[in-house]
């Protein structure tokens, strides 16, 4: 099961750095992320990095508001209809998701897909029964 | 030209003389309410040996709380039957405040706001546009009433739809109206984006203003706007609503109607009485209303009365523009808010409850109620529909107490001061002085 980091953050300069810097400091590694934003002055940035349970020890006692979210990381191939092929499987199984963000593990090799839903152990089970199971951890984070 | 010459132009003396009158006619009928029946005997008071207005001095003062603990009837003076109106105060909290009118009351009430009016220099041959909400705000029904009796034709178009409130002023050549300054800026907005020009599309002549705290600068500024003259309205509804003062076309302070009010300035630490052109606290006792009385009240409002006379020939004395209060209340968008119904409403949310900040901020032109609060990590969950939903949820509970609709900025933990003891939680932040 692969977590992400989310973090509040207000939309002003050096507030993104701020956290990017203490997570370098902290050895950590960011594999991917998304920043959501709304029309308010604020807005949430999803981290996958390589030990999410540091950095949201480290992030939490540097007082930001953070939290661990589960998400389903699915594998795709980085080529021309990758990403489709994929969601075509995703929507078959009925699955609804409120973000989605990828990262490529191999130039024209193996990516994935990160996907947030609002109910994520139905979502995995919908996938399930597609055949369709959860990255390992490993591979999400590097390992 | 007056409304009615022969008070608005009475001298010092006669207006004492009448004054004195009023008020032993007024304290009669007090005696019959419940409370301040108690208040007299706790205070020894033998409302019969009042005879004249300066001696009002003896009497102890009334306050908000008075009123608001002797909800609903604790303060009417007849039988209900002879009540034909009320007006309340906004808000849950605590208990809102009323005000009982007989017929008397509002013909007497009516007769103010029209002589308010016709002072300003509105005629009956006026369209009056009434650009404000009815209701249990006084603000409405006030100048509605007025508008009938000084026989202009009167357009009750409420607030807010500006589109609409620029149709009508077009479809019948409305020529005054009445709003709270901000919501002029709007409408000034609204008219240039469709293309028009406020100074000569319309046929308005003059603007009532007032129900919220605004400077000198930006009266003027809306003056230039519309470029005709906008009149200072004061009032509140313990003392009925508007028509209390009101601005002449001297426009040099507001004529506090003294043949319906006694108008005391006093230091509200002392207590004592300061001398005319210093600023204190208002202190005002009704002295023509039938169902509920009200003496020496304390309305909080700071301001001072002006000395000398008037160019208008009106001897009735003149209070300067509000320039603060003496307790915690705000004004904005012409609502009065007490941080303690902001606050109700936010400890009654649990991701909230102590961590927020009021901040009041003029944006474009307008004064707004900013709701500050941290998102913490204890149930922050990173989902963005959760703080949408949040922050859904404190626009509606705010504005269901207030009836003010506040902007919600979410902060990042810690941004906010630490409290230590009572912590200031308001900050006003408007261009106000």
């Amino acid at each position: 099961m692969a977590y992400q980091v989310s973090i509040f953050l207000e939309n002003k300069i050096g507030h993104l750095r701020k956290i990017t810097t203490l997570l370098a400091e902290n050895q950590i590694n960011i594999r991917t992320m998304n920043l959501t934003h709304t029309s308010n002055d604020w807005g949430v940035l999803n981290l996958i990095v390589d030990f999410p349970d540091k950095a949201h020890q480290v992030l939490n006692s540097q007082n930001f508001s953070v939290a661990l979210r589960e998400v389903i990381a699915l594998e795709m191939d980085d080529h021309p209809g990758g990403l489709d092929n994929l969601l075509g499987k995703v929507e078959a199984a009925g699955v609804n998701f409120t973000n989605a963000y990828s990262r490529i593990l191999k130039a024209g090799g193996e990516a994935f897909l990160i996907l947030d839903s609002a109910d994520t152990e139905q979502a995995r089970e919908k996938l399930k029964k597609l055949g369709l199971a959860p990255l390992d951890d490993e591979t999400v984070y590097g390992k | 030209m007056f409304w009615e010459r022969n008070i608005e132009t009475l001298e010092k003396d006669q207006l004492q003389v009448l004054q004195s009158e009023r008020l032993a006619r007024t304290l009669n009928q007090a005696v019959q309410a419940p409370f301040y029946k108690k208040i007299f005997e706790e205070y020894q008071v033998d409302p019969k040996k009042i005879k004249r207005s300066s001696e009002i001095k003896n009497l102890p003062f009334t306050t908000k709380q008075d009123l608001r603990d002797n909800v609903p009837y604790g303060l009417l003076t007849i039988d209900q039957k002879e009540v034909i109106r009320l007006h309340c105060s906004s808000g849950t909290t605590g208990n809102p405040i009323v005000v009982f009118h007989t017929r008397h009351d509002i013909d007497s009430w009516s007769n103010l706001m029209a002589r308010s009016l016709f002072a300003a220099g509105v005629r009956d041959t006026d369209v009056f546009q009434n650009i404000c909400g009815y209701g249990l705000f006084t603000g409405g029904l006030g100048f509605q009433y007025g508008c009938e009796t000084l026989g202009c034709l009167s357009i009750p178009a409420g607030a807010g739809n500006t589109a609409r409130q620029i149709k009508l002023m077009q479809d019948y050549g409305t020529t005054a109206i009445h709003a709270i300054p901000s919501y002029l800026n709007r409408l000034h907005e609204f008219i240039v984006a469709k293309g028009m020009d406020a100074r000569k599309d319309l046929k308005l002549k003059k603007m009532m203003i007032g129900a919220e705290p605004y400077t000198e600068e930006q009266r003027v500024r809306i003056q230039e706007m519309f470029g005709i003259k906008a009149y200072n309205s004061y009032g509140l509804t313990e003392m009925n609503g508007p028509g209390v003062a009101f601005e002449c076309e001297c426009q040099s302070g507001l004529h506090i109607w003294e043949d319906a009010y006694i108008v005391e300035i006093i230091d509200p630490k002392t207590l004592e009485p300061v001398p005319d052109g210093e600023i204190g606290e208002l202190v005002m006792t009704t002295l023509d209303r039938h169902a509920v009385p009200i003496l020496r009240f304390r309305t909080r409002d700071l301001t001072r009365i002006i000395p000398g006379k008037c160019d208008c020939g009106r001897t009735h004395k003149r209070i300067d523009r509000i320039t603060g209060r003496t307790d915690d209340m705000f004004i904005v968008k012409g609502c009065n808010v007490f941080p303690m119904q902001v606050e109700a409403v936010l400890l009654q949310i649990p991701e909230v409850a102590n961590n927020y900040m009021i901040k009041l901020e003029t944006i474009n032109d307008n004064s707004e109620m900013i709701i500050e609060v941290e998102v913490l990590s204890n149930w922050f969950r990173g989902d963005i529909a959760r703080l949408d939903g949040l922050k859904k949820q404190i626009e509606h509970g705010i504005r269901n107490e207030v009836l003010v609709k506040p902007i919600i900025r979410m902060v990042e933990a810690g941004s906010l001061p630490v409290s230590e003891g009572k912590a200031v939680r308001v900050q006003d932040l408007r261009n106000l002085n």
